[in-house]
């Protein structure tokens, strides 16, 4: 059965790392539904957060193949509900939205955004969330017709559990 | 600390490739490695260069060397499309584990993405296809990746890699202090074995009634053949070999009971189905061992041991997977093995060989007795050399037939392209095996397809003196595919007969002595000629045309349904 998973890897942070790793996916013709890569707590060591739909034999044996790759000091794989997920967004909506009766505030407040930028023609709000209050708010917004651009962050994740002194110990332990 | 002193690029990289004890190369001249190639006028007496005709000669040459000798295999070209020609023998070494390193020369890394002349992606083209692979930009970083690129060529599942240098890199000056690589914090090539898995695997062996010990090329990569044969002598362990795994144990062995897979012997693919443990080591139930995996060793339970993680379990559920290097893990298993008599096992194993000659080896063969039979040829030949050549073979009927007739008594004898099957690999693997082991007798054994795909490497042969044996087994047809036609798309023969050239006035014209053969009473006669030839010898040898190789397993098949003619 596929259902989403997450895999996280801390890798060397050297190039051509990114590009061995979507190897991976793109040989199983698996779409990446989102890929965060950023240094880790540790400097020197990038973290890589992927998710994708699949089954859990194919993320297994993606997971034991990333392993296998030279640069890569640590690699899981998570069930979303393993993580602490959160995504940034922003909307780009026409001023128009709130030319009405309903003050600013109370929009947003709706909406749990802060507004990033005012200007005549169309206002920037911000909001946190998970991918699927992420997703309500761009329907939402889309079917008031004011929404003219959107843009996601891709998941920013920790682990419930701490990931970074798993990897501290094995550093060491290298 | 190793003295430094300032010097160019491209010598830097000669000095650590001697460092290395790469002191032999296979390679391509063109424009961007022109710099390596003018160091190399200086470094004549200290690195051997054999220039091939075509890049793809060079690679293939390279993993040959690998192969015979143990040894990580090097191989030069140029940028763009001296590069791009090594990519079928990179991925070749990827799907048979075979340490080599691939030197390719770059445009200057101020013209990096400039679509220049000869500029080809060479490190995006070959990572799905490499161990690692690394692009050189500046001179000094030159001993630091060579050093790298054979420590993990030759370490834990061994692998190709591509070290991509920019032309730049190779002129400049740098100073040179070579450090080999022996450590990398996020790459540890030597599992940790975990010794409670162990002590299961010896307890599941020693109440086997009927266990199969299946071996693979990992055997050859870590250098347990001795340690191989004490354990399954110990335990009374019957061995079979994939084709990977071939030379490994010897052929008499009276514990060593045939070939797996789909061209397989009987005993090895009968066992495997009715055994009740299966102990793989150093091999990765590929598709064509596996057949069907579903209804594959129905009866067993089944230990893997392998040194790479992602083997484990892939391709077939496993009952006790044991990441560990196949050596230590046998040399553990050992202690604990105890001898038990299984005489009711070994009968089955007598019985299916009978079978097999019964069936299929007293049938083969014209049964007119007026062409030759490859079969025939194959086994002469082992006869001929007494067991002591190295065979490589090409890929096809010519393959299948030798992994299946040839004999060995040594190990790392037995050279072929198992993974990706490349047509064309076996005249200049052959040449890289006869470059590694000058001291041994080096057999190519070709169809007249495969011949023709590296057929130019005939001009390496002639310029290096190398004293090759060749044998073109000639039926006129891909003869691989067309059984595949006759059996499975109605003798349908679309596209696989070949117009021959004279191929002995072409080994002539390379100053290649060379003979033709098509009489079944005069092929002994031939083949003793090509033993006792000194230097290079071409045997083209007609046979019959439309020969089957059997038994089969037919693509995607279960052992089971084994087809005997």
């Amino acid at each position: 059965m596929n259902k989403e998973y997450i895999l996280i890897a801390f890798t060397e942070n050297q190039i051509g790392v990114l590009n061995r790793i979507t190897t991976c996916y793109l040989r199983r013709k698996i779409n990446i539904e989102s890929l965060k890569v950023s240094e880790s707590s540790i400097k020197g060591i990038s973290m890589f957060v992927i998710s994708s739909y699949t089954s859990l034999e194919t993320i297994t044996k993606i997971t034991k193949h990333v392993s296998n790759f030279v640069e890569v000091l640590e690699v899981s794989y998570y069930d979303s509900n393993d993580l602490i997920t959160q995504e940034i967004a922003l909307y780009k909506v026409a001023s128009d939205m709130f030319s009405g009766s309903e003050r600013v505030d109370t929009i947003l407040n709706q909406f749990g955004a802060r507004m990033v930028e005012l200007t005549p023609k169309y206002i920037v709000i911000e909001k946190t969330g998970t991918r699927e209050e992420i997703e309500a708010t761009r329907d939402k917004l889309d079917q008031s017709g004011n929404l003219i651009e959107f843009t996601r962050s891709g998941s920013v994740v920790l682990h419930r559990k701490s990931i970074d002194k798993i990897l501290n110990n094995l550093i060491q332990n290298k | 600390m190793a003295n430094t002193k300032k010097v160019k690029g491209a010598e830097a990289l000669l000095l650590s490739l001697i460092a290395e004890g790469a002191d032999i190369i296979f390679g391509y001249p063109g424009g961007q490695v022109i710099p390596v190639y003018d160091s190399l006028y200086d470094y004549s007496t200290r690195i051997r260069h054999i220039l091939t005709r075509h890049e793809q000669g060079a690679v293939h040459a390279a993993q040959g060397f690998a192969r015979a000798t143990g040894k990580v295999g090097v191989c030069l070209a140029t940028s763009g499309p001296g590069a791009t020609n090594f990519i079928t023998g990179i991925a070749d070494a990827m799907l048979d584990s075979t340490p080599i390193v691939c030197i390719t020369g770059q445009v200057p890394a101020a013209m990096l993405g400039s679509d220049a002349f000869q500029e080809a992606d060479m490190v995006s083209m070959t990572t799905p296809i490499t161990k690692w692979n690394f692009q050189v930009t500046s001179a000094s970083e030159i001993p630091g990746a060579i050093a790298k690129a054979f420590y993990i060529a030759r370490s834990g599942r061994p692998g190709p890699v591509v070290i991509d240098i920019t032309k730049n890199a190779q002129i400049e000056e740098a100073e040179f202090s070579y450090e080999p690589c022996t450590y990398l914090r996020s790459y540890l090539p030597t599992p940790i074995i975990d010794h409670s898995a162990i002590d299961s695997a010896i307890d599941m062996i020693n109440s086997a009634a009927k266990p199969l010990l299946i071996i693979g090329q990992g055997i050859k990569l870590s250098n347990a053949e001795q340690e191989l044969i004490l354990f399954a002598e110990r335990g009374n362990l019957p061995i079979a070999s994939t084709l990977m795994g071939i030379s490994a144990v010897p052929n008499n062995h009276p514990l060593f009971i045939g070939n797996l897979g789909m061209h397989g012997n009987v005993a090895a693919n009968r066992m495997t189905q009715d055994s009740d443990l299966i102990i793989a080591i150093g091999m990765r139930f590929s598709d064509r061992i596996t057949g069907d995996v579903k209804s594959y060793a129905p009866n067993a339970k089944i230990i893997h041991i392998d040194i790479d993680l992602a083997e484990l379990g892939k391709n077939l559920r496993v009952d006790l997977p044991i990441k560990a290097d196949a050596k230590e893990a046998i040399q553990l298993l050992t202690e604990g093995i105890k001898h038990v008599e299984r005489a009711d096992w070994f009968t089955f194993a007598s019985d299916m060989d009978a079978e097999e000659k019964r069936e299929v080896t007293d049938n083969c063969g014209d049964p007119k007795g007026e062409y030759i039979s490859m079969a025939q040829v194959v086994q002469q030949l082992a006869i001929a050399e007494e067991s002591n050549a190295i065979i490589v073979t090409d890929v096809g009927q010519n393959q299948m037939f030798s992994a299946l007739y040839s004999r060995f008594n040594h190990t790392r004898s037995f050279i072929t392209s198992g993974g990706l099957g490349t047509m064309g690999y076996g005249l200049p693997a052959a040449i890289g095996a006869k470059v590694g082991v000058p001291e041994r007798e080096v057999v190519a054994i070709m169809g007249d397809g495969g011949f023709q795909m590296n057929i130019q490497e005939l001009g390496t042969i002639m310029q290096e003196n190398l004293g090759l044996k060749m044998i073109v087994l000639n039926n006129s047809f891909l003869g691989m595919v067309r059984q595949w036609q006759e059996l499975f798309f109605d003798a349908r023969y679309s596209f696989t007969n070949l117009a021959n050239p004279d191929f002995v006035a072409i080994a002539k014209a390379y100053n290649i002595n060379a003979a033709q053969v098509s009489s079944p009473a005069e092929l002994n006669k031939a083949l003793e000629e090509l033993v006792n030839a000194e230097g290079s010898y071409l045997l083209e040898i007609r046979v019959m045309a439309q020969e089957n190789i059997f038994p089969m397993v037919p693509a995607g098949a279960s052992l089971s349904k084994l087809i005997y003619k």
